[in-house]
């Protein structure tokens, strides 16, 4: 289970609208479970099918969340055109490569679908142990 | 003063769930050397045909290694190390697959 407050949804479907057609991409901050800071992040190769964060902002952002005493409860990145479900590269690079260790344990994968560009879906899941699990997505109303 | 490396939690495994460990070492590859030594198979964690791995980020004090001289950036004591995957993905290249 994910809980988002409207608003932060909001902030990540705008960042997702704003890359189109090139894939958005975020962390999610929080305490387990709850996403309490969205952080827009800049995508260092974008496409219309790849995504990969800029490694320095990354590691500066990821050390702000552990200073702020917060996790990484999700990472975000929209399919331009594809649907809400994780791809296969989405799959291998959610692993140490060569591995099936997840590199964020504690983090859900969103994912947003622009296929229909006016109205953005957005579905959570868990990828550990091989496995693609849907995570319940719920949607606090401010 | 020793270096510091930080562990990512996907290798903690390896250092018995260590999440920092210390070591000596003159630069990055003879780091992966040390740490093999230390914890067998994080060698080929870390690096592949003697270059650390795509998607796996190594900091040399906020520096990444890449934009320094990548395996063979000096280490002195007193750095902190910071061993960090890439978050990346993809999508459907158009097509649409379930
Ligand atoms: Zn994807």
């Amino acid at each position: 289970m994910l809980i988002i407050n409207e608003d932060d949804l909001q902030t990540i479907f705008a960042n997702c609208s704003r890359e189109y057609p090139n894939e958005a991409c975020g962390i999610l901050a929080g305490s387990p479970g709850v996403v309490e800071q969205v952080y827009a992040m800049t995508n260092a190769r974008p496409g219309l099918a790849s995504y990969e964060m800029d490694p320095e902002e990354q590691f500066r952002v990821m050390k702000a969340i552990r200073r702020s005493g917060l996790g990484i409860v999700g990472i975000y990145h929209s399919h331009p055109s594809g649907p809400a479900y994780p791809s296969g590269i989405d799959v291998e690079r959610a692993y140490w490569p060569g591995t099936l260790f997840p590199n964020f344990p504690d983090a859900a994968y969103m994912i947003v679908s622009l296929a229909h560009p006016s109205n953005p879906a957005a579905r959570t899941f868990a990828i550990s142990d091989g496995q693609i699990s849907e995570v319940e997505l719920i949607v606090r109303q401010a | 003063m020793p270096i510091t490396v930080r562990i990512p939690t996907p290798l903690q495994k390896m250092t018995n769930g260590k999440a920092e460990v210390e070591c000596s070492a003159g630069n990055v590859r003879e780091l992966v050397d040390v740490l093999e030594k230390e914890f067998p198979g994080m060698r080929e964690r870390l690096s592949e045909g003697g270059k650390i791995r795509r998607f796996i980020n190594i900091y040399v004090n906020d520096e990444d290694i890449r934009f320094m001289s990548k395996e063979d950036t000096a280490l002195k004591d007193g750095d902190s190390i910071s061993i960090v995957p890439a978050i990346a993905g993809g999508g459907y290249n158009r097509r649409v697959r379930r």
